[in-house]
């Protein structure tokens, strides 16, 4: 039988589980990494996205089958509740995010802009996170807060 | 922030704030029991229907399957809702089915793939009774009967009438009146989170973990229709991933996952897909709204009065609200001599109305405030000095019999005029932009609701010395638990971070209807007040107790309890803990009110009430008609702020989602089903969209609030789409009498040159179609709706399937071409995943060919560019090199979906992805799913988003923004099979929409994009809802200099026809060499010479002579 072998978060995992599984799926239900989001399934909201080879993608629409030898990183791989990451701090405290469903899918297309991109522009910020929905918080603080990380230099910790 | 307060009017970040954005925090598709099944909802097709026979037996036998229940199962009790006078909902559906999506059976299995599988064997037997879906159409008395409720008229669910100091008097009496009518669809919460439960029963115990505002209503509702004791039901306690009225009732997944724990003796849970909860969640309520208001001649409104139909959908659940919501903007927003209603609840067979954020007073609003702007334009005077002469005002009692305690609706209008410029801008307005006012009043929590006149709270010493303050209400994300949390520790001047909070727990904390009608501040809030004071005091006793001291004499400062004769008599809570050990204290507050009169409503609804205005600035592109919202402003009376950072955020959120109730959002039905169940169909706003808006507080101190402070959280989306309205109005001159105001409504204002000559008449094709479209109505809709439901081809979606991972081309398409099985390309996956979904695509197996190498890869040689297959949008959009080439290439593609979707979506998977109408998508069977004996159901439903060019028997757009613009670079299609490699070129490639010659067995290998030996120019314009939805409308402008001579043009058009056409004529108009305004426009025109627009989509003629008039400009300047 096949398996796949993925790298999450810097860790070796091999699975024999079926390979057409979304991959969302295998993080949460398989490695209990359940900080991505499932909010649609379909790529539309951008809830479940992680970062695979420096990208960022819908992990709802990601096959299991072709992360073999890919690596992902998921929120999990940021901070924790006791230590965050500066990113994660200042949108804390910036009150970036309400409900908090969508957040763990929105801080993983920040990083994967600020990794490629380390000083966007307010438009670059907006086609980023324009696969990323919230309904909670109308985007304002989300922006001020993205404005603060990037003059603070805050993603390279 | 105010300096009498330690932690008041502060801004606290959320409690929950660090284990939500590490992905820490449980919401409840995180949660999992030892044993758990998984549930799933078998729903019903129909939008009316008798149920004959439901035989679970094949399901039960279904691999995994441990228990089914459908509505026989239950007891025969129904929901309560808006009280026992309008229960009308059993926990499933019993004897009748009454809107596609109701609930009809369920299965709990091991996995939920098993449980959803079994669905499929579950026999359902139903007579089909004859549907109604307008409110209109309901009261009819010939219309079907929906349910039996003999005291009312024929499907009406609740009437109100009343009039208050006689309205129809004031008419007569009026110098002016002004009468219009209103309409709005249905918008739905989308919460991120869908609804769902986790429900464990247990030696006779009930547990539940799901995301709901109210766990008092949920224990409430679901001990009664699972006749169970109240105090065996049990609600825990978990992050809610959003809830807007979304969650303010008792899903029906909740009872059902009940029963089948308790048949199944194990824990069950059942998740809502968003598909699933756009069919069965409860949404907004559409309503239609005649406003009539008297006018004196100095402007006063002497009466005003509304007529208007509230459909309620199948069931009543919160539709008496929105009656209610009615009454209230109609008597008491400004002020009014008289007013008066007459309103009805209407059943539809569609899905139950239930309640989101204002509960429909924003569109009611946006219908007076119309009027106001009208009233003032008519009048003479300027709309912002004719709303302030008009503001309610302190002291005042409406025509309802509201008493205004605190009001500063003047101050609130004159602050949002300063914030936008209205008068340095009014008399100077860009072309194109408008301002817009509106405001709004809310009752500070009503005092209707018997259970929301008060609220408990506890407050518990931990052993560790912090404190525990529990509350029933719900944390939706609102910030409240902090705010409950910044209550105590003001009161007990101590700092937040030695609070936590507990919220919904029924067990731990005690009751509270929950947090609905921005009333957790107001009344929870007091309540957290009432027992912090109820705590201080304990402890105060206590500490008296064991120093032998007079409780007068026992301090309590900054987290320390102190004897004030001695100061070395003193404790930290964590030493209160030690010697006295943990302990609790609760404590109630009542907000003690006569109700109003309980047969005219007349009466004082609210302790207090709040009033706000906001301002907009819009810019229309009249060439497309979209709306820029560029600012709001909101200026609030709230009293007093007790978290600027939450209450921030409250206000920007729901101007977000009123932007989008004005703009874009509404349920789109077809036979009672909703066709744009989706999040790139239902258009939220999206981080694109979000404009600059300015959040201004008066506090005005409220003696009836905690702390001074009035209730916030509905306030900030009441005057949103009114504000809007006025300002698009102000942009175009015209009134707009239907909310969402879309882009193609916009766009009809701005249709000043001539109308357009379509010339339809010279394509033979067109009268065969419009002959046929013409016996659509009356013989060949129904009768192939017939036909096709007997022997049409069925859809099903796919459970499962294998997949394949080919090392190269060759083993790729060896594994396409095994007989025995339909084989199907997955590369980026965007497209056909879901569409398996959908049961569009049914392959018994997909080839993943996203790592090929041979089909990856940017080649540039001298005379082309050669783009394999499996690239990625992402990889090509970002090359400079091709850009400096074909800069319509990256540029065009860049407009594509998303960036997540972009960075695994093919340049071959664009071209080769199915159609995307949303009849064909959503499961109806319909011409091209069911077969030839099926209808197209675009010529009678929504066709918005259809063809206008070249539509036949089925009337889908080719919206692959790859299409048009390959097409206009001449682009050629390299594909491999088994019998080698062809070349196709672009004009060559589609069939009709998402159906190209390449088969099955083939693959795209290639692009091929020829450079051009001409200098030449290249754009391409796209109009889409919302940036990265789907076009529109889209052009592609390719034209080749000789020096200064245009020596070639090619022009392609997408998302208004099957095909990616060419505008033949337009290219020769240009070659001509004319490139005055005028030529340009009237080669433009050619475009769409031969279209034939379906009844909502003839705006697509006038956006695309536009799109491609400035596509056009755009090449010559360069």
């Amino acid at each position: 039988m096949e398996y796949v072998s993925v790298e999450v978060n810097g860790h070796t995992r091999v699975t024999y589980t079926d390979p057409a599984t979304p991959l969302a799926v295998f993080l949460r239900e398989e490695l209990e990494l359940r900080g991505t989001k499932i909010g649609c399934g379909n790529g539309e909201c951008g809830a479940c996205t992680v970062i695979m080879d420096g990208r960022a993608v819908c992990s709802c629409l990601v096959p299991l089958g072709r992360t073999d030898g890919r690596e992902i990183d998921t929120v999990e791989s940021l901070g924790d509740p006791d230590d965050l990451h500066p990113i994660q701090r200042k949108l804390v405290e910036r009150g970036a995010f309400q409900c908090g469903f969508c957040t763990p899918g929105v801080v993983m297309s920040l990083v994967a802009l600020l990794r490629g991109n380390p000083n966007p522009t307010d438009a670059e910020m907006r086609i980023a996170l324009q696969g990323n929905l919230c309904r909670c918080s109308g985007y304002v603080k989300l922006l001020e807060a993205i404005g603060e990380i990037v003059r603070e230099g805050l993603h390279e910790r | 922030m105010n300096a009498e307060f330690r932690v008041i009017g502060q801004p606290r970040p959320q409690f929950e704030g660090p284990a939500k954005v590490s992905g820490r925090a449980e919401y409840t598709h995180d949660l999992t029991l030892p044993n758990m099944l998984h549930g799933s909802i078998l729903r019903s097709p129909h939008p009316h229907a008798r149920i004959l026979s439901i035989d679970l037996s094949k399901a039960r036998a279904m691999p995994g399957v441990v228990a089914a229940v459908s509505g026989s199962d239950f007891p025969d009790l129904k929901y309560i809702n808006a009280g026992p006078a309008f229960a009308d909902r059993y926990a499933m559906a019993q004897g009748k089915v009454r809107f596609v999506g109701e609930e009809v059976a369920a299965v709990a299995a091991e996995t939920p793939g098993e449980a959803q599988a079994a669905l499929a064997a579950i026999e359902v037997d139903y007579e089909l009774l004859p549907a109604v879906f307008d409110a209109d159409a309901a009261l009819a008395e010939d219309s079907p009967a929906i349910h039996h409720k003999p005291k009312l008229p024929h499907n009406v669910a609740q009437q109100s009438v009343a009039d208050f100091g006689g309205v129809e008097e004031a008419f007569k009496d009026a110098a002016h009146i002004f009468d219009a009518t209103f309409e709005h669809g249905i918008v739905a919460p989308i919460c991120l989170e869908t609804n769902g439960v986790l429900a464990q029963f247990d030696d006779g115990e009930l547990t539940l973990w799901a995301p709901t505002q109210a766990p008092f209503f949920v224990r409430k509702e679901i001990a009664h229709v699972l006749e169970l004791p109240l105090e065996n039901v049990h609600v825990r306690s978990v992050v809610i991933g959003g809830g807007f009225g979304g969650k303010s009732q008792a899903p029906e997944p909740i009872a059902i996952a009940a029963m089948l724990s308790i048949k199944a003796g194990r824990p069950v849970k059942i998740l809502l897909s968003r598909h699933e909860e756009f069919l069965s969640g409860k949404s907004d309520h559409a309503k239609k709204m005649r406003v009539r208001s008297a006018i004196a001649a100095d402007g006063t409104i002497l009466g005003r009065h509304t007529a208007f139909l509230v459909d309620n959908g199948a069931y009543t659940h919160m539709g008496p609200a929105y009656i209610s919501a009615v009454r209230q903007r109609t008597c008491n927003l400004y002020r009014v001599g008289a007013a008066g209603f007459d309103g009805k609840l209407v059943h539809t067979n569609k899905v139950s109305g239930g309640s989101y954020r204002g509960m429909g007073s924003p569109q009611i609003i946006w219908a007076i405030e119309t009027q106001i702007d009208e009233i003032a334009e008519s009048l003479g005077k300027d709309k912002l000095e004719y709303r302030i002469e008009i503001a309610n005002q302190p002291g005042d009692t409406t025509p309802m019999g509201w008493e205004i305690g605190t009001c500063a609706l003047a101050e609130c209008l004159a602050e949002a005029g300063r914030r936008i410029g209205w008068a340095e801008k009014k008399d100077n307005m860009p072309p194109n932009r408008g301002i817009g006012f509106a405001a709004m009043i809310n009752p500070s929590v009503g005092v209707l609701y018997a259970e929301g006149n008060f609220a408990c709270v506890s407050i518990d010493l931990l052993e560790d010395g912090r404190l525990r303050v529990g509350t029933q209400s719900a944390d939706c994300g609102t910030s409240q638990n902090t705010v409950m949390g910044q209550f105590v520790a003001e009161e007990l001047q101590l700092d937040t971070d030695q609070i936590d909070v507990l919220h919904m727990d029924t067990d731990e904390t005690p009751p509270d209807l929950g947090s609905a009608a921005s009333r957790v501040t107001f009344v929870s809030g007091a309540a957290a007040i009432k027992t912090a004071k109820t705590f201080r005091a304990e402890v105060a006793a206590r500490l008296a107790r064991h120093w032998d001291v007079p409780v007068d004499k026992i301090d309590f400062t900054d987290g320390i309890a102190s004897y004030k004769d001695d100061n070395a008599r003193r404790m930290t809570l964590a030493e209160v803990a030690v010697l006295e050990g943990a302990f609790r204290v609760e404590d109630r507050h009542d907000i003690d009110m006569p109700r109003p009169d309980p047969k005219t409503g007349y009466g004082h609804y609210a302790a207090t009430y709040g009033f706000g205005a906001q301002a907009a600035e819009v810019e229309i592109d009249p060439a497309t008609g979209h709306v820029t919202v560029l600012k709001v402003v909101v200026v609030q009376d709230i009293g007093r702020v007790i978290n600027p950072l939450a209450l921030e955020g409250q206000m920007q959120g729901g101007i977000m989602q009123g932007i989008g109730m004005a703009l874009r959002e509404e349920l789109v039905f077809e036979q009672g089903a909703p066709v744009n169940a989706s999040l790139i169909t239902y258009k939220a706003p999206r981080i694109s969209d979000t404009p600059e808006i300015e959040t201004v507080f008066i506090e005005t101190n409220d003696p009836m609030g905690p702390y001074g402070a009035k209730a916030g959280g509905e306030h900030s989306i009441n005057p949103t789409p009114a504000a809007i309205a006025n300002a698009v109005a102000h942009a175009t001159g015209k009134r707009f009498r239907k909310l969402p105001i879309t882009a193609a409504d916009v766009l009809e204002t701005t249709k000043s040159r001539a109308s357009l000559d379509l010339k339809s008449w010279k394509r033979p094709y067109n009268l065969e179609v419009a002959t046929a479209r013409s016996l659509y109505p009356s013989v060949l809709f129904p009768g192939l709706r017939k036909l096709g439901a007997k022997v049409g081809r069925k859809r099903a979606p796919k459970p499962s399937y294998d997949y394949f991972r080919p090392v190269d081309l060759d083993g790729a398409l060896r594994e396409l071409a095994m007989p025995g099985r339909t084989a199907k390309v997955i590369a980026g996956g965007t497209d056909l995943q879901v569409g398996i979904r959908q049961g569009i695509y049914d392959p018994d197996a997909v080839v993943d060919i996203a790592g090929l190498e041979e089909l990856r890869g940017i080649e540039i040689a001298d005379d082309k560019i050669t783009i394999g297959g499996a690239t990625t949008i992402a990889e090509i959009i970002e090359r400079d090199d091709i850009r400096a080439i074909h800069p319509m290439l990256t540029d065009g593609l860049a407009k594509i979906a998303t960036a997540q979707i972009r960075n695994v979506a093919t340049i071959a998977g664009d071209l080769s992805q199915e159609k995307r109408c949303w009849f064909f998508r959503s499961g109806v069977q319909c011409y091209k799913a069911g077969g030839m004996t099926c209808p197209c159901y675009a010529v009678l439903g929504d066709n918005r988003h259809h063809s206008i060019l070249g539509a036949g028997r089925c009337a889908a757009p080719c919206v692959a923004d790859a299409a048009p613009i390959l097409t206009a670079l001449d682009a050629v299609v390299i594909v491999t099979g088994p019998h080698g490699t062809w070349r196709v070129p672009m004009k060559s490639l589609y069939v009709w929409s998402g159906e190209t010659v390449v088969k099955k067995t083939e693959i795209i290998r290639a692009i091929e994009i020829p450079r051009f030996p001409l200098r030449s120019r290249q754009a391409f314009e796209k109009s889409a809802g919302w940036d990265g939805d789907f076009a529109d409308a889209s052009v592609a402008v390719n034209l080749g200099f000789e020096g200064t001579n245009l020596a070639t043009a090619c022009i392609s058009l997408g998302a208004v026809s099957p095909l990616p056409v060419r505008a033949v004529e337009t290219e020769k108009a240009l070659v001509s060499g004319d490139f005055s305004d005028t030529a340009i426009r009237a080669a433009a025109e050619k475009t769409v010479h031969g279209a034939l627009p379906l009844s909502d989509n003839a705006y697509k003629t006038h956006l695309l002579v536009n799109l491609t008039e400035r596509a056009i400009h755009r090449c010559l300047a360069g």
